[in-house]
């Protein structure tokens, strides 16, 4: 099967691996311990099934013991043990490696083996979720060809070019550029993958690579990104689009330590102000929703009846009003000489959040504000934004499964926290969430936490796409797992060419 | 009768060049009305149901996948080109020009030193630095691009006035002035300047178009003047990912630049003919 | 002419070492840390991205980057893509091939091209062949290479499906032909990106060698061979084509910052992996060393375009090799 992408991978490490196309092939080389099942219930054992770790129990509420599979095996035949995984943590954990995931591993306090098929985790404290920290963050790497290599040389290393891992598929070879190919391990642990060969071919125009797709010369791409292409992958008879829900969601965060953001009656004038479903209708058409909070539609937390400000526009304008910011002659409104404006960092990566901007520009322009559009490069706002250098920043965020991840970037103190936002209500909210034993005690918190962030308009939260992977009708079997939709492609077959009628089933 | 209008007559009766420089012309008329005759080129009426509309009653050109007017917004781009083109092409010939004159009136270290450094930048691949200076530079307005473009474009100029001062200096009636006891500035104002810009004139002339194709070019890598403001380059940039579905959002843009172009070229070709008719063919 | 030679060449070193030292400091003046992952994915905290910088040494005053990346140059270090995590010489020597194939197949094309559709307007000057052929130079050489790149796809490669649209090889299949099929499978995507940037050149070419030809037709010793009785074409491809091999290289030399610039663009439409993508990719993602390695061998390119191009006029003219 032939995947057309736009970018090509960057390494094949999974400690290291940051680029897509990388994450994704490094995915089918190598293994979790256990794998989160569609569902993306990261909160009860059920939610997991076994891949390198055949069963696990909790002996005490601090310690999660894996057995390892005994059948599973490197592809150069040593068998997977618990050392590898001991080696895995370490790895992942040191800082001359620098990997992006290490913060993710803070709770686990240790991973030690014991014999070579049993091995220890243990945390620092107890929490519903050490299940998925223990297996969702880190893919298992052979200590017997690692150890020799010194870790901050890992990431260059020919290994990591060239790897051998245990999963389900081998690497065979790849044309920096052009690209990468992997085959299926027919004697995999687990079951024969259904599809032989993968191959992901790059083209950097998207436009080329969709005409791949139609063309017959590709087989699958993970996502159409533009309305325009999505509409002629739709007329196609031999494509056809498969939705998942998406691990995105983008919006503008306002940065609190700046005027006027440091109030939040402002803030709720100014995202009442906007009507995000024009927004999101214009530039998206069908082909996304309007994002109802911090959270993404893949989550098991999000939900529509997560309280959002409405669209009021007379509100708006009283609120201002009562502020003290009243309109002048050219209506834009002043309070005290100052005018009422911010400057927008928009990066020049993403064309929807460009357009998306001019709109929010000019319905914030009726209500008397004056919003002047930067469209900077996407390091460049990465950097202004670390640094606290930003009046509103239009950012996209990708999640996790887990609710958790909302911390990431809203918990105070957390560094991608960029806008500054600290309530006491929302810690103490989060803060039971993560506490609660059941995933039905948890839900409601982190709900009403989601409800809090939205009341204090951190941001105006606008969209998530509605993703649509694009799978030739030849392919069948096809699943999708939100957080990583070739997740279950070994369930995939090529078969013959069906109807476009006919679509696979996506996640729940 | 002067040379200039000898060479002004020789231009008129060149037909193509005339078309050349009428097209031109009614260019830069179209450029200059364009806010008063067309819409808004930033306006979005209907973001929803006006995107890629195709040419229609309502919008001769049809829409751009932001529903922005395309036939303003070509309109509008033959400003930035426009001005881009020509502003950047008399800043490169007056820089190369001063260069030129320096070295070729200056002694013979000075003269050395100026021309060992033409040949060193006329080794600087012109391209990656516009590239790495204008991916840096986040907002980078018009006036940078012309400098940028200008300050990478000037050396082909100062060598040939260089040439054309060094052919004169030697020149019967240079030797004769100086005898006469003429100073140097009042040589350079009446003898030097009438010869050399023949070469300057027809220099800038060509470089014209060249320039508004490498301004369209680094528009469309998204690196000249940025979006919205709208610009032929960037334009097409728009229209590239909605060229199967709607075309005329990257053709209109493509189409002017061409024509603007090869309208450029056909007056620098008769200006070169009119101008040195030893070099007419 | 060995003087001369030399004399240019140390020029040309010269021109190479400010390209790399002006690239060096324009690059690392640049806000915005190397990339560390694609826009919608990063999982990368400010914290990672300080150790990043700091592990690369990029947290160094400028002066001792400077110095440090000189000695490894010295040395015949490219240094390492912080993006790729790969040696920078590894990268372009899969990409740097791939641009001469692509490059160097449009010149050879365009210059041909050139010189038939000059000659041939040349041999009818002032004809109506010679104004229709001139109309038509005159067009491609005012088309933005780009455009035209967009324009061959969209008829050839969508709507005929003749070509390829994408890529240097066609990927399920091309390690299952033989040696000559894999040729031709490469040669298939070449004809859409190098037919875009041999087209417009080919043009330039053409009216540079229409008026050398004319004139050279012109000169003494033609009318004297004519007198002699030849035929037409004799005079015209050996005496009148001799004189115009000459300014042929100067240009053609002249002409690599052209094919350069060109490449950037052209091969970012097509997907061809080559020097200009490479360029462009790293210069959005701040791969400083791929940055400056690649502006070292664009500066190498272009300064033996130069010298190939000084060496030309100078052994047709004698003059210019004394370099008063």
């Amino acid at each position: 099967m032939v995947i057309a992408t736009t970018g090509d991978a960057d390494v094949l490490l999974p400690p290291v691996t940051s680029l897509e196309t990388g994450i994704n092939v490094s995915d089918l080389l190598f293994c979790r311990l256990a794998e989160l099942r569609l569902g993306l219930n990261t909160v009860d054992d059920s939610g997991f099934r076994p891949v390198l770790a055949r069963s696990w129990d909790h002996p005490d509420s601090l310690t999660i013991v894996f057995h390892l599979d005994p059948r599973a095996r490197w592809q150069d035949g040593a068998p997977v043990t618990a050392a590898d995984v001991a080696f895995t943590f370490r790895t992942y954990r040191d800082s001359a490696v620098n990997s992006p995931l290490a913060p993710f591993l803070a709770p686990i306090e240790s991973v030690t083996a014991g014999d070579s098929l049993t091995v220890a985790f243990r945390f620092r404290r107890w929490y519903p979720e050490q299940l998925y920290d223990a297996t969702y963050h880190m893919r298992i790497l052979p200590r017997h060809l690692l150890d020799t290599i010194p870790a901050a040389r890992l990431a260059s290393s020919a290994f990591a070019r060239a790897p051998v891992g245990d999963g389900p598929y081998r690497f065979a070879r790849w044309r920096a550029g052009a690209e990468l190919t992997v085959t299926a391990d027919t004697a995999w642990f687990l079951g024969r993958p259904g599809i032989g060969r993968l191959i992901w071919r790059v083209s950097p125009e998207l436009a080329s690579a969709v005409s791949q797709l139609l063309a017959g010369e590709a087989d699958a791409m993970e996502v159409i990104p533009a309305r325009g292409q999505l509409e002629r992958v739709q007329q196609s008879r031999d494509v056809r689009l498969v939705p998942y829900p998406s691990p995105f969601y983008a919006g503008v965060v306002f940065n609190l330590r700046r005027p006027p953001f440091t109030d939040r009656e402002v803030r709720r004038a100014l995202t009442m102000a906007v009507d995000r479903r024009a927004v999101v209708g214009s530039v998206f058409g069908p082909f996304a929703d309007v994002a109802v909070g911090a959270v993404s539609p893949m989550q098991a937390v999000w939900s529509d009846s997560i309280r959002q400000l409405p669209y009021d526009t007379a509100a708006a304008a009283r609120l201002l009003d009562a502020r003290g910011w009243r309109r002048g002659a050219d209506g834009q409104r002043t309070r005290g000489g100052t005018a009422l404006r911010f400057d927008l960092l928009v990066p020049t990566s993403s064309q929807s959040r460009q357009a998306a901007a001019v709109i929010l520009q000019d319905q914030l322009r009726r209500l008397g504000v004056d919003v002047r559009i930067q469209p900077v490069e996407f390091t460049v706002m990465e950097g202004r934004t670390a640094a606290g250098d930003f009046d509103a920043a239009f950012v996209s965020r990708t999640t996790d499964p887990s609710p958790a991840s909302l911390l990431q970037w809203w918990s105070p103190g957390a560094a991608a926290n960029i806008g500054g936002y600290a309530d006491p209500t929302f810690q103490s909210l989060t803060a039971a969430a993560l506490r609660a034993r059941t995933r039905a005690g948890a839900a409601p918190l982190w709900r009403r936490a989601l409800d809090r962030l939205n009341d204090d308009a951190a941001a105006v939260f606008l969209f998530s796409p509605r993703n649509q992977a694009a799978v030739s009708t030849r392919i069948a079997g096809v699943t999708i797992r939100p957080d990583a939709w070739l997740a279950t492609v070994t369930g995939w077959r090529v078969g013959e060419p069906r109807p476009a009628s006919d679509r696979g089933a996506a996640g729940p | 009768m002067s040379p200039w209008r000898v060479a002004a007559r020789r231009f008129a009766r060149n037909r193509p060049a005339v078309r050349g420089a009428a097209v031109v012309a009614l260019m830069a008329l179209a450029a200059l009305a364009a806010p008063l005759v067309t819409a808004d080129p930033l306006a979005q009426p209907d973001p929803v149901r006006l995107q890629d509309r195709p040419p229609s009653s309502t919008h001769l050109l049809g829409t751009d996948p932001f529903s922005r007017d395309v036939l303003s917004r070509t309109l509008h781009g033959a400003r930035v080109s426009l001005v881009v083109g020509v502003g950047a092409a008399l800043l490169a010939v007056t820089l190369g020009a001063g260069v030129g004159l320096v070295a070729g009136l200056a002694g013979r270290r000075t003269d050395q030193v100026l021309m060992r450094g033409v040949d060193v930048a006329m080794a600087l691949p012109r391209i990656l630095l516009l590239l790495a200076v204008l991916a840096v530079w986040e907002n980078a307005p018009a006036a940078a691009v012309v400098v940028l473009i200008a300050a990478t474009g000037w050396f082909q100029t100062s060598r040939i006035v260089r040439a054309a001062v060094l052919g004169l200096r030697e020149a019967d009636f240079v030797v004769a002035a100086r005898a006469l006891g003429a100073a140097a500035p009042g040589i350079v104002r009446r003898h030097l300047l009438p010869h050399v810009a023949a070469p300057v004139i027809v220099s800038a002339s060509l470089d014209v178009g060249n320039i508004i194709l490498l301004e369209a070019g680094l528009s469309y890598l998204g690196l000249g003047v940025r979006p919205p403001t709208p610009t032929w380059g960037n334009m097409i940039m728009d229209g590239k990912d909605v060229l199967l579905t709607a075309p005329w959002v990257a053709l209109a843009p493509g189409l002017a630049l061409v024509v603007t172009v090869v309208a450029f070229n056909l007056a620098a070709d008769g200006l070169r003919d009119a101008l040195d008719p030893r070099m007419a063919v | 002419m060995l003087g001369f030679v030399a004399r240019r060449l140390g020029f040309a070193v010269v021109s190479v070492a400010a390209v790399v030292l002006i690239t060096f400091l324009l690059v690392h003046a640049e806000p915005g840390a190397p990339m560390l992952g694609s826009p919608e994915r990063t999982r990368a905290s400010p914290e990672t991205v300080a150790r990043q910088r700091a592990l690369f040494g990029l947290d160094r005053p400028l002066p001792e980057q400077l110095l440090r990346y000189a000695a490894n140059l010295a040395r015949g270090e490219l240094g390492e893509s912080f993006v790729l995590h790969r040696p920078v010489a590894d990268v372009l020597a899969e990409a740097v091939p791939n641009t001469l194939l692509l490059g160097g197949t449009a010149l050879v094309v365009s210059l041909l091209l050139g010189l038939v559709i000059g000659a041939a307007q040349a041999a009818r000057h002032h004809s109506r062949t010679d104004t229709a052929l001139g109309v038509l130079t005159l067009v491609l050489y005012s088309v933005p290479v780009f455009w035209l790149g967009l324009v061959l796809l969209l008829v050839f490669g969508e709507r005929l499906h003749w070509l390829p649209v994408s890529g240097m090889t066609s990927a399920a299949i091309h390690d299952t032909l033989s040696p000559l099929g894999r040729a031709l499978d490469v040669a298939r995507h070449l004809v859409l990106p190098a037919a875009s940037l041999a087209l417009v050149q080919a043009a330039a070419f053409a009216r540079f060698q229409r008026s050398a030809l004319v004139d050279s037709l012109g000169a003494a010793h033609i009318r004297s061979a004519r007198a002699k009785g030849l035929p037409e074409r004799v005079v015209l491809w050996r005496h009148a084509l001799r004189g115009a091999l000459a300014p042929t290289i100067t240009l053609a030399g002249l002409s690599v910052p052209y094919f350069l610039a060109g490449s950037v663009l052209v091969e970012s439409i097509f997907g061809w992996p080559g020097l200009g993508r490479v360029t462009y990719d790293a210069i959005f993602a701040r791969d400083y060393n791929v940055i400056t390695a690649a502006a070292l061998v664009a500066g190498v390119l272009v300064a033996i375009g130069n010298l190939l191009a000084d060496v030309a006029v100078a052994i047709a003219d004698p003059r210019v090799r004394l370099d008063r």
